[in-house]
């Protein structure tokens, strides 16, 4: 038997060189602005959704013990989720990294002799750079979201998990199409374009003998494939084709039926706004005798890719409760600033520097915990209430603790870890925590402080030094007390 | 890349084994007993003239187009609204309900059942059908949502190919909200090959958050109210 | 697991003799003023104000550096400057929401440690609902913007607070900025580590500022302040942040504030 050769994440290379992707993206005033305008407009769609905050926040609270009560039973979920899609007649596929599931979806393709692929969206499969595998394997893949697909024209990636095409205007977009689909007319109309995607896509799913497809929800207790969209993509890519294989993390099982509409409301109110997408497709088994459409056979593939890991340390396992509605990027001061290219991982914005870490190691990750503020505007938003902030710092704290300190939590463990830093740190830990240094320190602070540099690395490109006060807010509260006593003992001397 | 394949039974077996494995050292000697409390948000009780309007609202707020109309009044409806979209063939499920529009439908509109297999009719589904009716099984006031049921009668892509879909709604049939629906009908118990929930024509905001009708599903939801 | 939206209810003691004062690092060293300003208004309110000279920082640097020992290590100094059963009034959202709720995390969830944190308050949310200040307003009519650190807002839910104590100057038009509950970009060693995304964040939320065309906004935080005033500066804008402790005492004095820098 031969065995598969495991092959590193493309986004490995592209994570580490995060730095240099917000260089270049700050830099882009018009990406800025896409940016900026497609965040209101997500924000204040989400700010209408709710009736109230108390319904909010109850639905949150609720929404959090559901997939916490997931987590807790995943292993027996996602067994008895194998066992009912196996009784619906779904096969069901097991892969710990991203080439198995790859190279197990190509050979359910290829076993029968598939040519064409269109995919529903689908981050798992990103993921795993589903595209990349199967086109090297000669089999076309068309992505059949809107946004996917213009993302693919421009051979980009995702820079949003719910609006793959946001960092485009449609300006790009019309120029995109005019250079990549043969007679069509420049025009920057919305409708215009749209209709001339559904076209193109329209004549694919015809034709295509595959379709691929993400999933939202995976009930166990039915043996459920749940999907959530709007354009009607997703239900083409499981209804038209022969053959239909979805792929998801096993983070994505949930215990009950009745665990779904909860879910599923604070999903797309969270994500858009909208008090339900336009579909709720709810698959559970291939084309059964007797009827007429519905693919022939139904294959679900569970990836691990470092979500076991994730799960095994319980603070961590939280980032597992996400559903995926892209709120706390939408939220986030920094992905507003600098987009989605340019965290160079699947997923960007807050959930992606909680997830990418376990998925790529720490070493590639580095710089994604510490770009964040810690403002809290994340964990404000997420409907299941991962505390993003907390979950930030943890990895700050695995990032820089020794490489050799046991137990190992993540994969590439003190890959942040500076020796000079570690040394101040333990210094300045010395000082603040004995009264007697601290003085003295403060004492040299404020009194040499004409010695404080006018420039301090990034932060006086933009803003000028701080100075130091000439005494220390103790040495003036001392003085204070002081002279209290010498006037109340003066004033007691004259009596 | 592989010349020789790999196994992907075998490797999947592994996969499920590493996996499950490293799970459950986690969670062993869990007492599920003893999990928090989960409560839902308590809604306020709504009449059914309150969920109608509620349904008939959201459903318009995401652009479906809803008439109000009763049983032996379909067939006209329906002559009107293909007239007025220029569209002269109907594709329909097959049951005895819509065989009786049928038969009323304007004598210029010519009528398809849907009792092919789609495997060799692909094309012409896609091409020469420009509008489909349908039934419900029930819907959902709270979100506008229409539940269809396929069957072997009324396939999956009946309410998906063709770009106008006409939907036949039992007012008598509407539901608070998605999870008294699955409650009350238990769901759990007996689910169909496929469920999807409607809640408006196909669209997208992919392009610069600009909402656009007619994305890949229909372009026109045209509902049928019914027993108000 | 602290959940941020509903961490910071809680129910508040009747108005104490005592209180002691948590002056936080960066006001020890760069602006003491401010500590006095607050030390004065409580000391006007009848209060006495402790003001342990053992103390020196909550240790969020390295607590948000990564760096838990040395956190824990700074941290559990500073409980044992606070012995006594009284307020720990603290002079900054971000310091108090470290000490109010990350302490728990830092140094294990044990009586001591919890006694200390529920002691824990941020300063104007101890003026609102523990001595249910109300300024009376001396000073000329003005216009100001507020602004509220991200932990004061999130962590403590003072954001409110803040604001009430503002609205309540008879004199005073509050005036409410852009994006005013976007964070201003400092993160502490964020603001050097990502230099460039902090310099953006600076940038926007200074404009938001200088587009209210006031003389003066006021924050209880001078970490963002130190970030906001010094891209103020360094843009030659006229516009400066002071810290609500002295504006409020310059207020009911009926002097014209002054901004710190
Ligand atoms: S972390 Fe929370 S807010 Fe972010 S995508 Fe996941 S569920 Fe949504």
């Amino acid at each position: 038997m031969k065995h598969i050769i495991e092959e590193e994440s493309k986004y490995a290379a592209s994570a580490k060189a995060f730095r240099a992707n917000v260089t270049r993206d700050l830099g882009n005033e018009e990406l800025r602005s896409n940016f900026r305008g497609a965040m209101d407009y997500l924000m204040d769609k989400r700010k209408g959704a709710f009736s109230s905050e108390e319904e909010l926040e109850v639905l949150r609270e609720q929404c959090k013990l559901i997939k916490q009560r997931c987590l807790a039973k995943l292993p027996h979920l996602l067994e008895q989720l194998e066992g009912n899609l196996e009784k619906n007649g779904i096969k069901v596929h097991w892969a710990e990294t991203i080439t198995e599931a790859n190279e197990i979806i190509a050979q359910l393709i290829a076993q029968k002799k598939g040519k064409s692929v269109v995919k529903g969206k689908s981050m798992v499969s990103e993921e795993t750079a589903l595209n990349d595998y199967l086109e090297e394997r000669n089999v076309e893949c068309l992505e059949s979201d809107m946004g996917e697909y213009i993302v693919q024209l421009a051979k980009e990636h995702p820079s949003h998990i719910i609006m793959p095409a946001i960092h485009q205007n449609k300006k790009q977009v019309a120029k995109l199409f005019a250079d990549n689909i043969e007679g069509f007319e420049y025009s920057t109309d919305v409708d215009t374009l749209i209709q001339q995607g559904r076209e193109v896509l329209r004549n694919k799913f015809c034709q295509a003998d595959v379709g691929i497809s993400g999933v939202n929800f995976a009930v166990a207790e039915t043996g459920t494939l749940c999907l959530v969209e709007n354009e009607g993509n997703g239900r083409m890519c499981t209804t038209i084709p022969d053959l239909h294989i979805a792929i998801t993390g096993i983070e994505k099982v949930i215990e009950h039926l009745a665990d779904v509409p909860p879910l599923l409301s604070l999903l797309t109110r969270s994500a858009t706004g909208q008090a339900i997408s336009t579909y709720f497709n709810m698959i559970n088994s291939p084309r059964k005798p007797g009827e007429k459409d519905g693919p022939q056979e139904v294959h679900l593939v569970l990836l691990d890719n470092g979500r076991s890991q994730a799960f095994a340390d319980e603070e961590l396992r939280q980032t597992l409760q996400c559903i995926r509605c892209g709120a706390c990027m939408n939220h986030c001061p920094v992905y507003t600033r600098i987009g989605g290219h340019a965290y160079g991982t699947v997923y960007p914005g807050p959930i992606g520097k909680m997830i990418s870490p376990h998925m790529l190691g720490l070493e590639a990750t580095t710089n994604l915990p510490t770009a964040s503020t810690l403002c809290g505007a994340c964990g404000e938003v997420c409907p299941v209430k991962i505390p993003i902030p907390k979950i930030l710092l943890r990895l700050r704290q695995e990032s820089v603790k020794p490489k050799s300190q046991q137990p190992e939590v993540m994969k590439g463990q003190g890959a942040g870890r500076n020796n000079v830093e570690a040394l101040i740190w333990k210094v300045w830990a010395q000082v603040h925590k004995s009264p007697k240094f601290y003085a003295l320190s403060m004492w040299g602070l404020t009194r040499f402080r004409f010695l404080m540099p006018k420039k301090l690395g990034g932060w006086t490109s933009v803003r000028t030094a701080p100075k130091p006060a000439a005494a220390t807010l103790h040495e003036r509260i001392n003085a204070k007390q002081k002279k209290a006593k010498q006037e109340k003992q003066s004033q007691h001397g004259r009596g | 890349m592989t010349n020789t394949k790999a196994d992907i039974k075998a490797v999947s077996n592994t996969a499920r084994g590493n996996i499950l494995a490293k799970l459950k050292a986690e969670v062993n000697g869990a007492d599920y007993d003893k999990l928090p409390k989960e409560i839902p948000y308590d809604y306020p009780e709504f009449s059914r003239e309150e969920n109608l309007a509620q349904f008939i609202s959201e459903l318009e707020k995401n652009h479906a187009q809803v008439i109000k109309t009763t049983k032996d009044n379909m067939a006209e409806v329906i002559s009107e609204q293909l007239a007025a979209l220029n569209i002269t063939k109907l594709l329909y499920g097959d049951n005895d309900a819509h065989r009786e529009i049928i038969n009323a439908l304007n004598s210029k509109i010519e009528s398809q059942v849907y009792d092919f297999s789609i495997d060799n009719n692909k094309e012409m589904l896609f091409n020469e059908c420009p509008a489909a009716l349908s039934s419900s099984r029930c819907s959902i006031a709270a979100t506008g949502s229409i539940v269809l049921w396929p069957d072997e009668n009324e396939p999956r892509s009946l309410s998906l190919v063709p770009p106008v879909h006409f939907v036949i709604v039992d007012a008598n049939k509407l539901h608070a909200d998605f999870a008294s629906l699955i409650t009350a009908q238990q769901w759990q118990d007996k689910l169909p090959t496929n469920v999807v929930l409607i809640s408006g024509p196909s669209k997208t905001a992919d392009i610069q958050q600009t909402l656009a009708y007619g994305a890949h599903g229909p372009k026109a939801l045209i509902v049928l109210l019914i027993n108000i | 697991m602290q959940q941020l939206n509903t961490q910071h209810l809680r129910d508040y003691p009747k108005k104490p003799k005592q209180v002691y004062l948590f002056g936080t690092c960066i006001v020890d060293s760069f602006f003491p003023d401010t500590g006095m300003d607050a030390i004065e208004l409580l000391e006007r309110e009848g209060i006495e104000v402790i003001y342990p000279q053992g103390q020196s920082c909550c240790g969020q640097p390295a607590y948000n550096s990564g760096y838990k020992d040395e956190a824990k290590a700074v941290a559990m100094s500073q409980v044992k400057q606070f012995p006594l059963d009284i307020p720990v009034v603290v002079v900054s959202g971000s310091c108090g929401g470290m000490m109010r709720h990350h302490y728990l995390d830092l140094l294990g969830d044990d009586p001591e440690i919890n006694n200390f944190c529920q002691r824990v308050f941020e300063f104007t949310e101890f003026l609102v609902h523990v001595l249910r200040l109300k300024p009376i307003d001396q000073g000329p009519k003005e216009r100001v913007a507020l602004h509220t650190s991200c932990a004061a807002r999130r962590e403590m839910g003072v954001h409110i607070t803040g604001n009430k104590l503002i609205s309540q100057l008879a004199n005073v038009e509050l005036v409410i900025h852009d994006y005013e509950s976007e964070c201003c970009g400092f993160g502490g060693t964020f603001a050097v580590k990502h230099a460039d995304i902090s310099a953006a964040m600076v940038a926007d939320k200074s404009k938001h500022l200088v587009a209210t065309d006031v003389v003066r906004y006021v924050s209880a935080d001078h970490g963002c302040m130190m970030n906001i005033n010094g891209a103020l500066d360094y843009q030659k804008q006229s516009l400066r942040g002071e810290h609500i402790a002295s504006y409020l005492l310059n207020r009911i004095k009926g002097n014209s504030s002054k901004g710190s820098l």
